[in-house]
């Protein structure tokens, strides 16, 4: 789990209806706090009290909260409100000027998604993951982490495919008999993705306990599919030759073999003739006339 | 004699006939010299480019994509003036290693380039080139790859077509003298002075999105309008379409844009199906078409169309496209255990080959081929070949 958070940029927590990702974000954002990073939640789904439930008074201090929960769509005009909407308030995280590590918790990525054009959404996420290369500032060495909760089940393949592209690591929650897990996939630049599974539960006070895994006779057995396929099992004819048969078949001579020796041979003149003769005998109506040989001569 | 007489006459008409011939000139041999038509001077003033050449079927300026194994099965190479898309894998690892293959012939053989992205900075993307691998190097280590995989059974000499051991050996490395298509190692990068003298254009769009304040109503994703915009300016402006008449040599541009039609460039064909302007990709690439065949340039695009939802746009995509090439990476999907496809990486389908003053397509009987990311080499192979200790014989 701590390559979830070591590797900064996008992380995407895709939860369902059965196993709810709210509890793991609230761990991982109990856990940037405790490294001393400064977070900032954008809060959409739930209350500002009812997200910072569960927190002791000190991660809490050091939670900044952006509550667009309230008046999302800025009825009040009390000022409260942030400018902009939902892109206003991700567009001003995305130009902060202090340094240090930093992370970002977007409770949810499903209200953004649903509320927002999602090339806007895609936009503004790339903008804040890719925030270190900004021109003009120096390059900081902390990662800038964003942390999105995503249920899968509200959107269409489109926009999954679209956020799982941008994402650094994907985090998809599941379980069994109770046991939670999460397939962990991280995609480090230029390098193969790795796939891990862990299994985890949450403890009440939101910190994470990771586990080995659930009773064995809980887990699948992999399903007995056929054996892998080896090409050279079923050809017509015989691939394998056993040593006699290697034997007889390299002492095969082949039939226009060119061996040295034939060729030898045929290059040795051979003792007492110098020149070839041609052996004839004449034939009854043979006419042996050197002057006609032709025989066509009216004489 | 009489004989040898009606030899001599015989000879003597054939002799005639001779002479008459070659009086009037009328033989269908003729040579091909110095002085022939005006499009072979045509050609030959045109090859004096340097990374380019003629292909020796129609005579097509051909330059490489930088990946030989790939030249070859596009024909001798990428047409200048065409458009070469690429279907890219699922986690974008092969797709952008061909994109940064491209780039880097075009350092080593000097054209300008033109990179546009909206995910990476251009400057990033040309740090992360591959470094050229010089020959005595490769060399040594194609030997070592060699021997590693050689089973015992193939040191058999041929016994009937021993002829062929007389032959020399396909090359599959690199050749000394190759002046078109280099290798590449993976591993290392490109020394920063050969980019440094290297002439390079970089659009990246968030740095454009930024200082626009108004948005105005168009047919076209404001982001294809930039980057067309972009494209023709530099191509006008550096003299690639013969406008202002250039006082050095004529040279290549190179374009690469990575992955086009991502949500990034303002395009939500990958989110929706049905989008409202979907046909703002098309029109992109209709009028980049125009734009590539009215100037020495040639063009690299990746696309993540496993992404895009109606399959009716990617059909409209290909046809708007010269040369298709898909790839399809084994990572995460069944066929990573198969072992049938245990040594290859994945699958590369040419999905289309232009057909370019032609009426026949090039088209290569061999459709299964499979690519692997050696150590330090991208190599394209025929993926169900029998090894060797099927014998030779």
């Amino acid at each position: 789990m701590e390559s979830v958070l070591a590797l900064g940029g996008l992380v995407l927590l895709r939860d369902s209806v059965e196993w709810e990702g709210r509890s793991l974000l609230k761990a991982l954002v109990k856990k940037s706090a405790l490294c001393g990073e400064q977070v900032h939640i954008l809060g959409c789904e739930v209350s500002e009290d009812e997200f910072r439930e569960g927190f002791d008074s000190g991660i809490n201090g050091r939670l900044i909260y952006h509550d667009l929960f309230r008046d999302p769509l800025s009825w009040s005009r009390t000022g409260e409100a942030l400018p902009g909407g939902p892109l206003g308030a991700l567009q001003a995280m995305c130009r902060r000027t202090d340094p240090g590590p930093f992370t970002i918790a977007l409770d949810s990525l499903s209200w953004l998604l649903l509320h927002l054009p999602c090339t806007a959404v895609c936009q503004a996420l790339c903008a804040l993951s890719h925030q270190h290369s900004r021109p003009g500032g120096s390059c900081p060495a902390e990662p800038v982490r964003v942390l999105g909760l995503l249920h899968e089940e509200l959107h269409g393949p489109g926009p999954l495919g679209a956020l799982s592209s941008l994402a650094q690591t994907e985090v998809t929650l599941s379980g069994a008999l109770g046991q939670a897990s999460a397939h962990i996939l991280s995609r480090r630049p230029r390098q193969r993705p790795a796939h891990q599974t862990q299994w985890f539960s949450i403890l009440p006070d939101f910190s994470l306990d990771l586990q080995g895994g659930p009773p064995l006779e809980s887990q699948p057995h992999p399903d007995p599919h056929t054996p892998p396929v080896d090409p050279t099992a079923r050809v017509t004819f015989n691939l394998h030759l056993s040593k006699k048969e290697k034997e007889a078949k390299d002492s095969l001579t082949l039939p226009f073999q060119f061996s040295s020796e034939k060729q030898q041979a045929l290059l040795r003149p051979r003792p007492g003739q110098a020149t070839s003769h041609i052996f004839y005998e004449p034939d009854a109506y043979d006419d042996l006339d050197q002057e006609d040989p032709d025989d066509d001569l009216d004489v | 004699m009489a004989a040898v007489a009606t030899c001599g006459t015989g000879a003597g008409s054939t002799r005639s006939i001779v002479a008459t011939t070659s009086k009037n000139n009328v033989t269908s041999f003729q040579r091909k010299g110095p002085r022939a038509s005006g499009t072979d001077s045509g050609c030959s003033r045109l090859v004096s480019i340097a990374g380019t050449r003629p292909s020796v079927r129609n005579g097509q300026l051909l330059v490489s994509t930088g990946l030989p194994a790939l030249d070859q099965l596009l024909g001798g190479g990428l047409a200048v003036g065409t458009v070469l898309l690429i279907e890219e894998d699922k986690y974008n690892i092969y797709s952008s290693l061909l994109f940064k293959y491209f780039l880097a012939e075009g350092i080593i053989n000097g054209h300008t380039l033109l990179v546009a992205s909206a995910k990476e900075d251009p400057a990033d993307i040309l740090q992360e080139l591959p470094a050229p691998l010089l020959d005595d190097n490769y060399k040594k280590d194609l030997d070592e790859d060699i021997c590693n995989h050689q089973t015992p059974d193939s040191n058999i000499k041929m016994k009937i077509a021993w002829r062929y051991q007389l032959l020399p050996k396909m090359e599959s490395g690199p050749v000394s003298s190759s002046r078109f298509g280099h290798y590449y190692d993976a591993s290392k990068r490109m020394p920063r002075e050969l980019i440094e003298t290297s002439k390079w254009h970089g659009f990246f769009f968030p740095e454009k999105l930024s200082s626009t304040l108004n948005k105005e109503p168009c047919s076209l994703t404001h982001g294809y309008r930039r980057l067309l915009q972009f494209i023709q300016k530099v191509i006008y402006e550096e003299g690639f379409d013969g406008s202002n008449p250039q006082k050095k040599q004529k040279n290549i541009l190179r374009i690469g844009i990575q992955n086009l039609g991502s949500p990034l460039w303002g395009d939500d064909i990958c989110c929706t199906e049905n989008c409202d302007n979907s046909h703002s990709l098309t029109k992109f690439l209709y009028v980049l078409r125009g734009l590539l065949r009215t100037s020495l340039s040639a063009c690299i695009i990746t696309m993540p169309t496993h992404l895009i939802q109606n399959r009716a746009i990617i059909a409209r995509i290909t046809n708007l496209s010269d040369t298709v090439v898909g790839l399809e990476s084994f990572i995460g999907s069944e066929r990573e255990t198969n072992p049938l496809y245990k040594d290859y990486h994945g699958l590369i389908h040419i999905r289309q080959i232009p057909r370019l003053n032609n009426l026949i397509y090039d088209v290569s009987d061999v459709k299964d081929l499979a690519f692997k990311l050696k150590r330090k080499l991208f190599t394209i192979e025929l993926p169900l070949q029998l090894k060797s200790h099927l014998g030779l014989i």
